[in-house]
């Protein structure tokens, strides 16, 4: 929402804090600074199960959080300086932060509110293959497998892979019609599913601010639709994304912002990637004016968010969120497994409990296929990732721990295999956008699995 | 490795570049020659440190540092090694950058130190590098190999235009070989738009990029 003053503040701390080489940044500021908070406030993850159960380790990550990101700041690439929040600073507007927001419209509006760990109200399902690449003929079909699923809150947005039968070129004018087209795809896509006030995420196919500045003045966009940009792993920004923030200030849009740590970069192991994804989530608030804000931890390798380090320290990182404040979260699920492998399918439901039980106020996803593969994503994975979160919200903690443990089981050792699957028209049929057969019987398979486990998805009702 | 070679690893692999630069001294003075300590000890203590990262038993703080300990061995020791020693020692020079219109940074940072710690020589350009500047800091670093991130498919065709400005300049095309790589990035993509190599992961990256120096070493 609005908030002209804070964002000329910001703006003036990325014009006059500390100047920093941004290597010095990365190994001074980032590193070395979890490296120090994670030994002063002696943070270990548990190393027998993903789900976090220590509610006290859970806020000594919070703390060093705060104390980490209160010295390491956020670099300006643009200006080669720092933008720094004191400690007191961050603490207060974190506080100040929203705690619900109106997202949608109609029939379909609905209330992103801040959850606790163990709430049992479900997280809002955010179903779609959010950015990630699909051919702009299978677009319409793909986005509306997500949109008729009665359990999805809100649709995501993928991006298109051409304009005018032309490949897309950032910064120059095929960007700017390539957003347009987007946003138009994902209206009839809302339409044709009979949720034309379903909110959405957008705009995804715009790295740079001129596709997104532009295409945000489109009719198609919603009021309550939700405006997604990334920031700089790790911590960092540039004028592009200040510009695409200032812009959603000022057409009063819902600024969401997220944050992708990578596991193994600059933050370490488990217990540093936790603290720092901790302090990537604060300063989406404090720094970027988060109303609603994310993340999808990456493996640095595979790209996934779903093996059992980066599940430990998300678990970690959400509950120290959701113990201490009431932002915002959402975790997108970022599988190796594509359509038609119930590697998938596994890898949605382990990620789905991890993050529920955790605290998360959203779920988004599964962006299959770690988002890569162009067509690789179905609505089916989305609604089971919904019945997922919403059966795992009647869960505790230990509950949860030998669920997601028996997910893990399942595909931990499959994860450096790229099990990929198959594009959307071999899972589904194009013309009925129906799930086909042999889609829809490996999806009740896993289904009667997970229940067998003690995933009460029996008790979930989609309509 | 041989013992004597402990307090120099332990030294690299503690990123601590005072008492690397004391070892490697002490081998010399006993007797040890500077083609030795890099031979014999900074290039499988490297290699090592950069399989374990592979198994994700170390990260890239470690990496990075251990590729400064590395630098300032190299400013202190390679002016006392023989020309065709230096010669023999280089895996081969790297320019890097993440593509123009991109600005994923940490994926091709891990490939640059990765690439570092195996024996290359890496000029890291950063992130948002429009196509003509990788070529004009290859020519300025006089390098083998240019590696190309890009995890957005909207700047894949900039990769195209700076693997184009080096396949079709007759005067570049057997000066220099273009790894490319990213998420959007598959094998049949960099073959499409003639990339010489292809890689999907940093670990991946470097095995690529030695095939592509013995390859060019025998050509």
């Amino acid at each position: 929402m609005t908030d002209v003053t804070r964002l000329i503040d910001v703006v003036n701390r990325s014009l006059t804090g500390p100047v920093v080489e941004e290597q010095t940044f990365d190994l001074k500021h980032v590193a070395a600074g979890v490296q120090r908070v994670v030994a002063e406030y002696e943070i270990k993850a548990g190393k027998d199960h993903v789900v976090n159960l220590d509610a006290d380790m859970a806020d000594r990550v919070w703390a060093a959080a705060v104390d980490f990101l209160a010295s390491c700041g956020v670099y300006s690439k643009d200006s080669g300086r720092v933008i720094l929040f004191g400690r007191e600073e961050i603490e207060q507007l974190v506080r100040h932060a929203p705690s619900q927001v109106a997202i949608g419209e109609g029939p379909d509006a609905r209330i992103d509110m801040a959850r606790t760990v163990e709430d049992p109200r479900p997280p809002l399902v955010m179903g779609g293959p959010i950015g990630s690449p699909v051919p702009n003929d299978l677009f319409v079909p793909v986005i509306r497998s997500y949109v008729q699923e009665p359990i999805v809150d809100v649709a995501c947005g993928a991006t298109v892979t051409s304009v005018a039968g032309q490949e897309i070129r950032t910064r120059s004018p095929l960007e700017i019609l390539a957003a347009w087209e987007e946003i138009d795809l994902m209206r009839q896509a809302r339409e044709l599913a009979g949720r034309p006030g379903i909110a959405t995420t957008g705009i995804m196919i715009s790295v740079s601010d001129l596709g997104n500045l532009t295409a945000s003045s489109s009719p198609a966009v919603l009021p309550n639709d939700m405006h997604t940009f990334g920031i700089i792993s790790e911590l960092k920004t540039n004028n592009d994304i200040l510009n695409k923030l200032a812009h959603i200030q000022m057409i009063e849009g819902i600024v969401d912002p997220y944050a992708n740590p990578i596991y193994g970069g600059l933050g370490g192991g488990v217990e540093g990637q936790a603290v720092l994804l901790a302090a990537e989530l604060i300063a989406l608030s404090v720094v970027f004016l988060a109303d609603c804000l994310g993340t999808s931890p990456t493996h640095p390798l595979h790209f996934h968010d779903t093996g059992r380090e980066i599940m430990t320290a998300t678990s970690l990182a959400f509950q120290a969120v959701a113990r201490n404040a009431s932002l915002l979260t959402n975790l997108t699920i970022t599988p190796v497994g594509g359509p038609g492998t119930k590697t998938l399918l596994y890898e949605t439901i382990a990620c789905a409990v991890m993050g529920t039980v955790s605290g998360q106020s959203r779920i988004l996803g599964p962006r299959s296929a770690t988002g890569v593969i162009p067509a690789h994503f179905s609505g089916l994975e989305a609604r089971l990732m919904g019945e997922a979160v919403h059966a795992a919200a009647r869960l505790d903690r230990e509950e949860a721990v030998d669920i997601v443990q028996q997910g893990l089981s399942k595909y931990e050792h499959l994860l450096d295999t790229q099990p990929y699957g198959v594009a959307f028209p071999e899972v589904y049929d194009v013309a009925t956008v129906e799930p086909r057969a042999e889609w829809l019987r490996m999806y009740e398979e896993v289904k009667e699995e997970a229940i067998g486990w003690g995933l009460p998805l029996d008790a979930v009702t989609t309509a | 490795m041989e013992a004597k070679w402990d307090a120099l690893c332990r030294a690299i692999n503690a990123g601590d570049p005072a008492a690397a630069l004391a070892a490697a001294r002490d081998a010399l003075e006993d007797g040890e020659s500077p083609l030795a300590v890099f031979v014999d000890c900074v290039e499988p203590c490297l290699a090592d440190i950069g399989d374990r990262f592979g198994r994700l038993e170390v990260f890239l703080p470690e990496l990075m540092l251990a590729a400064d300990v590395v630098k300032g061995l190299q400013e202190e020791l390679l002016p006392l090694l023989q020309a065709e020693d230096s010669q023999a020692l280089g895996k081969g020079r790297v320019v890097i950058g993440t593509i123009f219109g991109d600005i994923h940074d940490i994926g091709k940072s891990i490939v640059a130190v990765l690439l570092s710690v195996n024996g290359y020589e890496v000029k890291d350009l950063g992130v948002g590098v429009p196509a003509k500047d990788l070529i004009a800091a290859a020519k300025d670093f006089d390098a083998d190999l240019i590696a190309i991130s890009a995890l957005m498919m909207p700047s894949l065709p900039y990769v195209r235009d700076a693997i184009a400005l080096v396949k079709e300049n007759p005067d570049l095309v057997d000066r220099f070989l273009v790894i490319v790589g990213g998420g959007p990035v598959t094998r049949e993509w960099a073959v499409d738009a003639g990339a010489d190599g292809y890689a999907d992961n940093a670990v991946g990256a470097v095995k690529e990029a030695a095939l592509l120096m013995s390859e060019g070493a025998s050509s």
